[in-house]
């Protein structure tokens, strides 16, 4: 006679389609998880205490390696919590051109999580096609700043110095690939069988749950509620640029990739404006060499491509370091809820389940 | 394996602990206007006073008396930065929850755009749950959740805040509160599921417990972690846990190397007790 027991697996930290250090405890009956525990800090490096450590200018590298696939997003996020802290005002220039590099580095993170996920459920061919999307955006980040990855491109303040030669015709060059790769992402993916029967009602998560959770981002979104940080207290050049907040009622995975898409669109068009109606003048403000802090405290949400990332910064009297550092990272919230997501799913959907969060361990893990 | 810190051995982990305690609130940011403003006005009088010496001494010589002094007023200008002055409650959601709260208030104020309440530490349950149920107020998500060490704090040692956010009104409040060493709050996991993890990092990072949540371990160091990183006691290099080779030898005792190395860092190994 056959027997018939709960088997207890660990799935990670060292599995490819759990995208870094992620080790989930799975119990399992036959092929359905019935208990799932995350396990996470394999990839903690104390960049909170660094930061702690390293005078205001110096923390700003170190945001780069939060989220290595979106280090825009918390450049601009690091910088714009320093100069909520001091009170400083950005020129008009920088603050246009914050808001477009932001919107390149949303379009290139989106495509690496449409890359990896639609690989994870077994379509190459799409991740073949993002990459070489992406590429055009990368050469964009390097003509900038000279790096692909960790940018550092912001600086507290504004930027370092203003866009090189060539820059519009670059930034047009690639949004052109971008508009066209939708289309055919679409062709791929959204009427293929496979792809239905393995996004369409799988990871669930309603609204109720994700507000319980602090769940925030294009999950959110695809639960049907419209929050989007751009709109709701627009940093940046937000306020001044056309753009809708996509949402879908579903709050499944299918519904997860039909929002991000759409937000891709609406990512070029933010950029299409700026580019138009780009002001000229300074890109950098004045401000003193060493920056010298009062008694402060501030968090400044902003709207990384993963959800919200925010920024708590306390000050003290004369200190050139940030008395305390926290990163408020959308990964961290997201991993969070993946018991709920998984629970009486099947083994296969758990890695859709990772795959539709677009988890990134080094923000998670800090 | 336990072992005992010594700053004298490695100078490198010598840690300068912080003397003040930056909590921002408006009676603070008057004293701190008030001081600096009486040690300019001190600095001017002594400047008067220099000048006055100067001048008898420089007539009693017969020599030309030094020009005067100029007050130069303070330049307001210079760069493009306004420190944020926190202000008195303005805002209805705080006159909402003072009105509810009562006497478990402690400041109500805002400072660069951001509603700020500090309550009593006792009262942090119920000032959740209001936040979160109230009809007017109605804060549906915890944002984010963290903790400072000030161990030169006076009457505490810790202050916790709860970032809230309300999806609907589009408004952000910070609730606050002040704790000693030992004190255990109560888990807001109770309010807000999600809670969860990020006392279990509040924990892990800074050593402060809460009380009925439902899994108080470390989340981020492993269990055998000594320490809590992110208290200002901590040296920012570590503690050295990773610097050394702490194999042992076959009858359990560390070997000689282990100890040199760990004396090189001011790690006192402390020797196994046989059992």
């Amino acid at each position: 006679m056959f027997k018939s027991q709960e088997m207890e697996i660990n799935m990670g930290p060292q599995h490819p389609s759990t995208h870094g250090v992620l080790r989930l405890k799975l119990r399992l009956d036959g092929e359905t998880v019935k208990y799932c525990y995350p396990v996470i800090g394999y990839l903690h490096r104390g960049i909170e205490k660094i930061c702690e450590n390293k005078a205001f200018f110096q923390g700003q590298v170190w945001t780069d390696r939060l989220d290595y696939c979106s280090a825009i997003s918390n450049n601009l996020g690091w910088a714009e919590a320093v100069e909520k802290l001091f009170g400083i005002t950005v020129p008009r220039r920088a603050q246009y051109l914050r808001t477009m590099l932001n919107e390149l580095n949303r379009l290139n993170s989106h495509l690496v999580w449409l890359a990896t996920h639609a690989m994870d459920i077994g379509a190459l061919t799409v991740f073949l096609y993002c990459f070489r999307d992406r590429e055009k955006i990368l050469d964009i980040f390097e003509a900038f700043c000279g790096s692909r990855l960790t940018t550092t491109a912001m600086r507290i303040g504004g930027l370092l110095e203003d866009v090189p030669e060539g820059f519009d015709k670059m930034v047009k060059d690639a949004l052109h690939a971008v508009r066209t790769g939708l289309v055919e992402y679409e062709t791929l993916l959204s009427e293929n069988r496979i792809w239905l029967k393995r996004t369409v009602g799988v990871a669930k998560l309603n609204a109720d749950d994700c507000m319980a959770y602090g769940i925030t981002g294009p999950m959110l979104r695809a639960a049907g509620i419209a929050y989007d940080i751009r709109k709701a207290h627009p940093y940046a050049a937000y306020g001044e640029m056309q753009f809708d907040v996509p949402t879908r009622p579903e709050a499944d995975t299918y519904a997860r990739y039909l929002v991000r898409l759409e937000e891709m669109r609406q990512s070029v068009r933010i950029i299409e404006q700026c580019l138009e109606g780009l002001p000229e003048g300074p890109v950098m403000a004045k401000i003193p060499k060493v920056l010298k802090s009062e008694v402060g405290e501030v968090y400044h949400p902003t709207e990384a491509p993963k959800g919200e990332i925010g920024f708590y910064l306390v000050s003290e009297k004369g200190g050139a370091n940030p008395y305390r550092f926290h990163v408020r990272a959308p990964g961290f919230f997201n991993a969070q809820a993946i018991p709920l997501m998984v629970q009486d799913s099947l083994v296969a959907d758990v890695i859709a389940t990772i795959g539709t969060l677009d988890i990134v361990l080094g923000e998670i893990d800090r | 394996m336990s072992h005992v810190h010594d700053p004298k051995a490695a100078p490198n982990r010598k840690i300068n602990l912080p003397k003040t305690a930056p909590v921002p609130s408006p009676g603070a940011h008057a004293a701190d206007v008030k001081a600096t403003q009486a040690a300019e006005e001190a600095k001017w009088q002594k400047t008067l006073a220099d000048y006055e010496i100067a001048r008898a001494n420089a007539i009693s010589e017969g020599k030309e008396p030094p020009k005067p002094p100029v007050r130069h007023a303070v330049k307001a200008d210079a760069h493009d930065m306004r420190w944020p002055v926190p202000v008195e409650a303005q805002d209805p959601d705080l006159h909402r929850l003072r009105e509810l709260l009562g006497g478990a208030v402690e400041e109500c104020f805002e400072q660069a755009g951001e509603l700020v309440c500090q309550v009593k530490k006792e009262a942090i349950l119920d000032a959740l749950t209001i936040c979160n149920q109230d009809v007017a107020l109605r804060y549906e998500m915890l944002a984010d959740m963290t903790a400072t060490h000030y161990p030169g704090g006076w009457g505490f040692n810790f202050s916790i805040v709860y970032h809230l956010t309300c999806i609907r009104r589009r408004k952000r409040l910070r609730l606050r509160i002040l704790i000693l060493e030992g004190f255990e709050p109560e888990s807001a996991t109770q309010v807000y599921p999600g809670a969860n993890w990020l006392e279990r990092e509040i924990y892990d990072m800074l050593g402060v417990r809460f009380a009925n949540h439902p899994d108080m371990t470390r989340i981020l160091c492993s269990e055998e972690w000594e320490g809590h990183p992110l208290r200002k006691d901590y040296p920012a290099v570590g503690l050295g846990q990773r610097d050394i080779d702490c194999r042992e030898d076959r009858s359990g005792v560390l070997t000689r190397k282990t100890m040199e190395a760990a004396g090189h860092l001011g790690i006192n190994l402390k020797p196994l007790k046989a059992e």
